[in-house]
């Protein structure tokens, strides 16, 4: 049998190599190289998808290699449907983004594509692991590529952008580097054995200092990925400057490591210490879900209005995985997954009307329904997603999440439903900013340049609107999926009970 | 002396035939550089062959017990050529067009390494001085190789006299030391500290040795406060000497440490935990802030390397702070050699891509000097970022392996160390910022018209891709390192 997660892993390693071999002076041949090398890692992750059975527990497609005897450290990897999903997602978004790239980046293409591939590989590696310190290592590998893609191809303030996204994220990561160490040495300690695997770790009754070290430290990690307020304030900067692929990819996938890591890791590791936090994350989420959607209604800008869309949009990801119900959890996974197709295309809209306009400042746009009626249909299209129109993906994910939460504390439920409104409200003036209103004069000073979506453009548009349209209808196949892992994740949490403050 | 003692003493003596022979051949054939430079650079290659083969023969001892060939001795003599070679295949293209001689430097090179060799395999204290003295004479030496340039002279005036300085503090906390135990055989020293040890305060004589002794070694290392001399000595130096002096001396002070404090004065240690825990903590985050502001690349790649002593000095902290016969403490040892060998790689190859950019006489290792690099020199901007990446700290390289070690050493040692484990991490977070200041200079600001040319001579490019390849292989398969600096470590305890 092939294996299966380690090809998704590192063909594009492959692919980067090859591109590496590719004269300078044949940019096109490198762009469509770099796409074909991410069809394939979609393809490994499809095949996989066929082959995944909901109904076996556990992981699946295992791969089981020692790395470092020593200290019982593996190459181990596979999935469940919750890695499997997110996998799938990474592959897509990737293929897409660089399909988005082929026109908007003309400089070092070469460079550019190596990049994305390597980023590729940490991205899917991060998903898979099921070696706590192979996790890490792939943590920092999607660390470094994203900071040149923004550092190298980014806007006109890229360098204080990518500095900052690099130190937040990497004090995060280091110190969750302390955490892991310090986890597997206490199991070290109280079993005599080595072990980094997650099989091993997960439901280990740690002592509640280590749970709440470990726990803080992973939570720094996470919260500052996805990102939570107060740890955001990166965000909005990472995303202006980052060309679109990469917002979409950050948008899309980084953010998504951070969710799956709580989900993965925080909870069935140190249960307790989670329960014991619990109630400051769910304030934590419910501030971001409002904080998010208050100061998007007030951006100028069209992408940092997405962007703060994405805090507000993440924050009820973390409030559905931290009230351990059920439907809130798997509501959670989902509009992991929703936010990734439906804030990736957002992303690729700007990034659309950016190509031809070079602003993005509402106060310039304006009125391109009669210009570009392709564009503002797809627009409308992904903005009614983002704001959860039932039939959509959007509003599965977040009623999933509202419900679960319901169950469990109605309260909190009750604020982030009566804050979707506020989600509406952005999202409708932005569209009218955009679309409605007269054409403004900047853009009746483009003349032709303000032409409607290429064929490549919507290229990448169409695949994302087809699977938003197609979960909103069948959530059903995906839920599927995710609901056996969940409730395996809610069951190591429910051996867990809140610890005395401080122990 | 018999057959024993010659096989014991081998690599030593090879490694000192060898310089002399650089000389003669610098005698015989003057002008020659290449020559002498590539009898030195082979040279070296064979001894560590030598080496390797008597490895299998460990261990040895010479001389009553003053000299030991252990597995600790092998590990450092390989390491040390290793310096050695890599700094003779970068110097041709940065000393050449400055018209210094190539075959004294060399020579020189070579003496200071076989004082490094000479301290990794003493068990004696006087005899550890002694190698001490001849790592550092010839260090001096080099400091001051462009002895026209008045920063070099400057440099290497202030490098001789706070050596000089800290060596006579060394010698004198060594007499302290002699006078409590009544010898100077390492084991002796360690037997008779036992005794003291059991249960009694600290004599005021021993005290005093090691206030002595620890601040000698403090200035060798250069751990903070200690340092000061460090940046001034960096700066001034030619670029492939301060890539030596920033691995070489410091390497070998940490052989010392290992040999005098871990060998001989390991009864006491709970009295010398609580310095070198706060000599550490200062370490790291004083050199990491400084490092911050630096903007001429030789200058903060001087002041990370005192960051990265801090990092050394945590594995240090581990063994001392660990329970005596504890797996902590074995650990914290392996993490000094660990951190010791992929710093020593990382390091010579970041400065050997600074002295590739200084090809042409005058070109400063200004940051802006490395502006554009990525465009102009792909393959050399692509190796800065690796052995800045691994500087920093990001998998999978060497330099994360080796904080992952000392970190995982601090945490099973417990107590006040693991605290160090979450300052070092928050530390590597701000040497972010620096390292990665070069990589924003090398790829994402344009170079400035007539960029001065990048040297790419055989040598420095072979160096460059051993330095690179060692620095990638440790990071992803370690399992022969640790298993090496387990047998090291053993021959310790």
């Amino acid at each position: 049998m092939l294996p299966l997660v380690s090809l998704t892993i590192f063909t594009p390693l492959v692919g980067a190599l090859l591109i590496a071999f590719v004269p300078r002076d044949r940019p096109q041949l490198t762009r469509w190289v770099a796409f074909a090398t991410t069809l394939v890692t979609l393809g490994w992750s499809l095949v996989m998808l066929a082959g995944f059975s909901t109904s076996a527990s556990g992981f699946q497609f295992t791969e089981d290699v020692p790395w470092i005897p020593f200290f019982g450290i593996r190459y181990q990897v596979g999935v469940d449907g919750i890695s499997l999903i997110l996998i799938v997602l990474t592959t897509l978004l990737t293929a897409i983004s660089v399909l988005a790239s082929f026109r908007p980046i003309q400089d070092r293409v070469k460079e550019y594509m190596i990049t994305f591939l390597v980023l590729e590989i940490g991205m899917v590696g991060v998903f898979a692991a099921l070696d706590l310190f192979l996790f890490y290592v792939f943590w920092e590998v999607v660390l470094v590529p994203m900071y040149l893609i923004i550092g190298i191809w980014g806007g006109a303030n890229r360098i204080y952008a990518t500095i900052k996204f690099m130190l937040y994220t990497l004090v995060g990561s280091l110190l969750m580097l302390v955490g892991i160490l310090a986890t597997a040495f206490e199991y070290h300690a109280s079993t005599g054995v080595w072990s980094f695997a997650y099989q091993d770790l997960a439901g280990f009754h740690f002592s509640p200092a280590l749970q709440v070290f470990a726990f803080v430290t992973f939570f720094l990690a996470f919260a500052i990925k996805v990102p939570m307020f107060p740890f955001h304030t990166w965000l909005p900067d990472a995303h202006v400057e980052a060309p679109t692929a990469g917002s979409v990819i950050l948008a899309g996938v980084l953010l998504k490591l951070g969710g799956y890591g709580f989900i993965r890791y925080s909870l069935p590791l140190y249960p307790d210490a989670a329960h014991t936090f619990a109630p400051a994350i769910i304030a934590l989420s419910v501030i971001a879900i409002i904080y998010g959607a208050v100061v998007a209604v007030v951006q100028p800008d069209f992408k940092k209005l997405v962007a703060y869309s994405s805090v507000s949009h993440m924050g009820f990801v973390t409030l559905g995985i931290f009230v351990f119900q059920s439907q809130a959890m798997q509501g959670a996974v989902f509009q992991m997954v929703n936010h990734g197709l439906i804030t990736g295309a957002l992303f690729l809209c700007v990034g659309v009307i950016y190509e031809r306009t070079h602003d993005r400042r509402f106060a310039n746009l304006g009125g391109l329904a009669g210009r570009l009626p392709l564009y503002a249909t797809t627009l409308g299209f992904f903005m009614l997603a983002s704001a959860g129109l039932p039939g959509l993906s959007g509003f599965v994910g977040e009623f999933l999440v509202l419900i679960g939460t319901f169950a469990v504390a109605p309260l909190v439920a009750g604020i982030a439903a009566i804050v979707m409104v506020l989600g509406a409200t952005y999202l409708f003036y932005m569209f009218q900013q955009v679309v409605f209103v007269d054409l403004s004069d900047f853009l009746k000073g483009l003349g032709d340049h303000l032409h409607d979506m290429a064929p490549i453009e919507i290229a990448t548009l169409v695949p994302l609107a087809a699977l938003v349209l197609l979960l909103g209808l069948f959530p059903a196949p995906v839920l599927d999926m995710i609901q056996g892992p969940v409730s395996g994740v809610l069951d190591h949490v429910s051996h867990g009970v809140a610890l005395g403050f401080l122990p | 002396m018999n057959a024993g003692d010659v096989t014991a003493i081998l690599p030593l003596a090879a490694t000192w035939g060898l310089a002399f022979l650089v000389i003669l051949v610098d005698v015989i054939v003057p002008g020659r550089d290449r020559l002498a430079s590539g009898i030195a650079t082979l040279g070296a290659l064979v001894v560590m062959g030598i080496t390797a083969a008597v490895a299998t023969q460990v261990p040895q001892q010479a001389f009553g017990g003053a000299y030991v060939l252990d597995q600790l001795t092998v590990l450092l003599d390989l390491l040390f050529l290793s310096i050695a070679v890599l700094t003779l295949l970068y110097a041709p293209d940065y000393l050449r067009p400055r018209r210094l001689p190539l075959a004294e430097f060399s020579a020189t090179l070579l003496f200071a390494i076989s004082g490094a060799m000479l301290v990794s395999a003493a068990r004696d204290l006087l005899v550890l001085f002694l190698g001490l003295e001849l790592l550092v004479l010839p260090g001096y030496l080099l400091a001051g190789f462009a002895k026209r340039d008045g920063l070099s002279t400057e440099g290497a005036i202030k490098y001789f006299l706070l050596g000089s300085f800290s060596s006579a503090v060394f010698l004198f906390g060594l007499a302290y030391v002699w006078g409590v135990t009544g010898t100077t055989n390492v084991s002796g020293v360690s037997s008779a500290l036992q005794a003291v040890a059991a249960g009694h305060p600290l004599s005021p004589g021993l005290a005093m040795g090691l206030a002595f002794l620890m601040s000698g070694v403090a200035f060798k290392v250069a751990a903070v406060p200690f340092h000061y001399w460090t940046p001034d000595a960096y700066q001034g130096s030619p670029t492939p000497v301060t890539g030596y002096l920033s691995v070489g001396p410091k390497v070998a002070a940490f052989a010392l440490i290992l040999r005098l404090f871990v060998g001989a004065l390991a009864p006491v240690k709970a009295d010398w935990v609580a310095a070198v825990v706060i000599l550490a903590a200062l370490t790291m985050t004083l050199g990491n802030l400084v490092a911050l502001t630096q903007t001429n690349v030789k200058r903060m790649l001087a002041y990370s390397s005192i960051a990265h002593t801090g990092y050394i000095l945590v594995g240090l902290a581990a063994y001392a702070g660990a329970a005596p016969g504890s797996e902590a403490e074995a650990r914290g040892l392996q993490g000094i050699l660990i951190y010791a060998v992929a710093y020593t790689f990382m390091n010579l190859g970041a400065f050997a891509v600074v002295a590739a950019l200084q090809r042409r006489p005058g070109v400063t290792s200004d940051l802006q000097t490395f502006a554009g690099l990525g465009r102009r020199a792909p393959l050399a901007g692509l190796l800065m970022t690796l052995f800045l990446i691994s500087l920093t700290g990001i998998p999978p390289t060497a330099g994360f392996f080796a904080k992952a070690y000392v970190i995982l050493a601090a945490i099973q040692a417990g107590g006040i160390v693991a605290w160090l484990a979450v300052l070092a991490v928050l530390n590597a977070a701000a040497a972010a910022f620096y390292y990665l200041r070069v990589v924003v200079y090398m790829y994402m600001r344009e170079a400035p018209e007539a960029a001065p040319p990048v040297a790419r001579g055989f040598e420095l490019q072979a160096g460059l891709a051993i330095a690179a390849v060692a620095t990638i292989v440790i990071g992803l398969f370690p399992n022969s390192l640790i298993a090496i600096a387990e047998a090291a470590a053993k021959a310790l305890l």
